[in-house]
């Protein structure tokens, strides 16, 4: 239901003045995340500076059927934070208060809006970190992070976001506060109800405070970058990384296209003089020397070349290679993405299907690939064709990615790793979720939304 | 051609872990270091002038790595090695025995003995910036000097044609070897370096190379010896003698102001800027 005048004017008396906007440039900006696929058109921007007023104003828009979209840092890619229905969009950001570190219990309790990067420099300060790290940590906030179980590049050593939540405070659709787990460690005390939240991209309710845990900032990094001939080498190096006794915190690959876009886009440069199609950046953690050395000195039968960083600026830049792909493929084309998983056991023939599938059907599209190949994690993105116009090159992506999905089935895979579902995703969350998981889906959204007022139509629908 | 490149490590600015200062001595443990900047330059600028660009790994000249400080400092003179270079030696002191006169005599000795054709170095180190060393090094040898090179062009082992960065421009000096040359931040542009060995109009990555790992496991068999301070320079008197360090103060909090009236109003009576 859209906003009548009359539950425009409620929503004005109610609250103070500066919490709602209707200026057409906070509607643009605040109606959208880094999709830009669909136009936003939100009716109202609201930041709300306390859990009291997002429990007032939920309860108020539950009573007028207004829809809401929670909105963190708006850096998602499945387009989870786009309101373009004139829905009410609820951002969290003036709610960034961070409580001190319990350094014993190596926890800190932030509200929704602080930013990643905030809490990070927060906890460094007493030696410890929040594992929870991705490109765009400079924007994102705990509650965006929190409500897409975010990924990133150190999953392989620490998991997903959900493994590193102790508690959270929720405010349902009806206003109501729930407070789910505290600060404990341990808590069997029947259906985790937190984790419903974690990953659930706002259909259930709003995260407003979290506790996070916590753990101690890594040792000395060692950063290496590979330059190898083929994909099997590049699991076969996994698997040699896997073995090799080493505390291994990333493991990234990416492909020659990558770095044609990155080199075209910005002023890096490859740290090797010759081209290779396949590259994968290592970083493992507090590594004795002469083990590292020892390790790699037993690669040369597997990869091409190889580079070590002599030091932090040097393993920066090399970390720049990775990191600023997703980027320069915005900035060089339009691409259309997808981020799949696949058991790692199946990612080579994963990949041979795929290679053929794009030759037989959409042979002039430049496919380029990198990901968290350590957690199985592909980013499979498609350049727009110079030659194609926007909108045909969207709905034959629409076609393509019900082929693509088709075999991410095959080899038992999910159809988004760890970008979520958001409403780019939703038409085909039949590829990885039976009708049975669906239909639970939408029985859980109807107890904790009866209204369906909270993020209508994304992830499945009421 | 024969280059030697002196080479300091410095702090890296990017420090996890903030430097602290105890009566009135900067504390060094627990940092984290790199090469300065400048020095990494003059590294590089030694190899692209001793190499093919096509077949790099067949080297064409001698570069020789030398470094003053403690036992630690071999890790920043194995990466040059790493890198290319041929080999290394470490004077053996500490940073608070030297200064940058101290350094320009015991490099004197160390070129009488090592006799090179050129003496590359950064302009300055970032932790001092004196920008001494270069200078003073070609007044003790008597040698022709060319500071703050954007572009180098060799000429056989004969001259070099260096533009020197200067105020609103660039001054071109052709110096005679042997000569002591120090570099600024554009030599290590693609064509920062123009050596008779590598065909003309080659581009080069920008910036430094990398250590491949073949390079650094063989860089642990080149030569790295250590030499006494006290064997260059019999007199170990230091021209800078160094106060107290502190750290800068800090800075008093900000204040939130309601309306821009009250900003105007402390803009004026506060801050005495309007």
């Amino acid at each position: 239901m859209s906003l009548t005048t009359e539950g425009r004017e409620r929503l004005l008396r109610e609250f103070p003045g500066d919490l709602l906007s209707d200026a057409p440039e906070d509607l643009r900006d605040y109606g959208r995340d880094w999709t830009r696929v669909v136009d936003p058109a939100p009716c109202l921007v609201a930041r709300p500076r306390s859990t009291e007023e997002v429990s007032r104003l939920l309860s108020l828009c539950n009573e007028l059927r207004l829809p809401v979209v929670p909105s963190g840092g708006r850096t998602g890619l499945a387009g989870g934070a786009m309101a373009a229905h004139g829905e009410l969009v609820l951002s969290l950001e003036r709610m960034r208060r961070m409580d001190p570190v319990d350094v014993l219990g190596a926890t800190v309790r932030v509200q929704a809006g602080t930013v990643t990067e905030a809490v990070h420099a927060h906890a460094a300060e007493h030696g410890l970190t929040w594992p929870v790290d991705f490109a765009s940590k400079g924007s994102s906030q705990v509650g965006g992070n929190l409500a897409t179980n975010a990924g990133g590049v150190n999953v392989v050593r620490y998991g997903l976001t959900r493994q590193w939540v102790l508690g959270l405070e929720v405010v349902l659709a009806t206003g109501q506060v729930l407070e789910l787990g505290g600060a404990l460690e341990k808590n069997n005390t029947g259906i985790d109800l937190r984790q419903l939240f974690i990953g659930s991209e706002g259909i259930l309710g709003v995260i407003t405070e979290a506790t996070l845990k916590l753990t101690r900032l890594p040792e000395r990094l060692d950063v290496l970058l590979f330059a190898l001939g083929s994909l099997s080498d590049v699991l076969r190096l996994f698997r040699e990384a896997r073995t090799s006794g080493l505390v291994l915190s990333a493991y990234e690959f990416f492909t020659d296209l990558c770095v044609a876009r990155l080199l075209r886009h910005r002023r890096l440069r490859s740290p090797f003089a010759e081209e290779h199609p396949f590259y994968v950046l290592v970083e493992v953690e507090g590594a004795d020397a002469q083990h590292l050395e020892r390790w790699t000195s037993s690669l040369f039968g597997i990869v091409c070349d190889g580079v070590l960083a002599q030091h932090a600026s040097q393993a920066r830049e090399l970390w720049e290679l990775r990191e600023g792909i997703s980027e320069s493929l915005s900035s060089t084309g339009l691409p259309h993405k997808n981020d799949v998983a696949l058991p790692i056991a199946s990612l080579e023939a994963f990949c041979t299907d795929l290679t053929e599938l794009f030759a037989r059907r959409y042979p002039d599209w430049e496919v380029v690939l990198f990901g968290h190949i350590g957690d199985g994690n592909l980013h499979i993105n498609v350049m727009k064709p110079d030659g194609l116009d926007k909108e045909a090159f969207l709905a034959r992506t629409k076609e393509a990615d019900h082929e693509l999905f088709a075999l991410v089935q095959k080899h038992r895979g999910s159809i988004s790793a760890e970008h979520g579902i958001g409403i780019l995703k939703k038409p085909y969350l039949g590829y990885t979720r039976s009708p049975e998981e669906l239909r639970l889906m939408r029985a859980l959204k109807g107890v904790f939304d009866p209204h369906g007022i909270l993020n209508p139509g994304k992830v499945v629908d009421a | 051609m024969k280059i030697l490149v002196p080479l300091k490590r410095v702090a890296d600015p990017d420090n996890a872990n903030k430097i602290k200062v105890t009566a009135g001595k900067i504390e060094t443990t627990g940092l984290e270091w790199k090469p300065n900047p400048f020095d990494e330059y003059a590294v590089e600028t030694a190899l692209r002038l001793t190499e093919d660009a096509a077949t790099p790994k067949a080297r064409k000249g001698e570069v020789v790595v030398v470094s003053f400080g403690p036992k630690e400092v071999d890790t920043t003179l194995r990466s040059a090695l790493a890198t290319g270079a041929d080999k290394a030696i470490r004077i053996d002191t500490t940073d608070d025995a030297i200064d940058g006169d101290l350094l320009a005599r015991a490099l004197k000795a160390l070129v009488e003995k090592e006799k090179p054709d050129l003496v590359l170095l950064g302009k300055q180190q970032v932790e001092g910036d004196s920008n001494q060393v270069g200078q003073l090094l070609a007044e003790y040898l008597g040698w022709p000097q060319a500071t703050f090179a954007g572009s180098i062009v060799s000429e056989a082992d004969k001259s070099l044609v260096v533009s020197r960065e200067v105020d609103g421009g660039s001054l071109k000096v052709r110096v005679t070897l042997p000569a002591v040359v120090s570099v600024d931040l554009r030599i290590v542009n693609p064509k920062g370096v123009q050596s008779v060995f590598t065909k003309a109009g080659h581009n080069y990555p920008e910036g430094v190379r990398f250590a491949a790992l073949m390079a650094i496991m063989a860089a642990k068999k080149k030569p790295l010896t250590e030499v006494k301070l006290a064997d260059l320079v019999s007199d170990p008197t230091l021209k800078v003698k160094t106060g107290a360090a502190e750290l800068p103060p800090s800075r008093k909090a900000g204040i939130k102001v309601k309306t821009v009236q009250e900003l105007v109003a402390k803009l004026k009576t506060e801050a005495k800027v309007l």
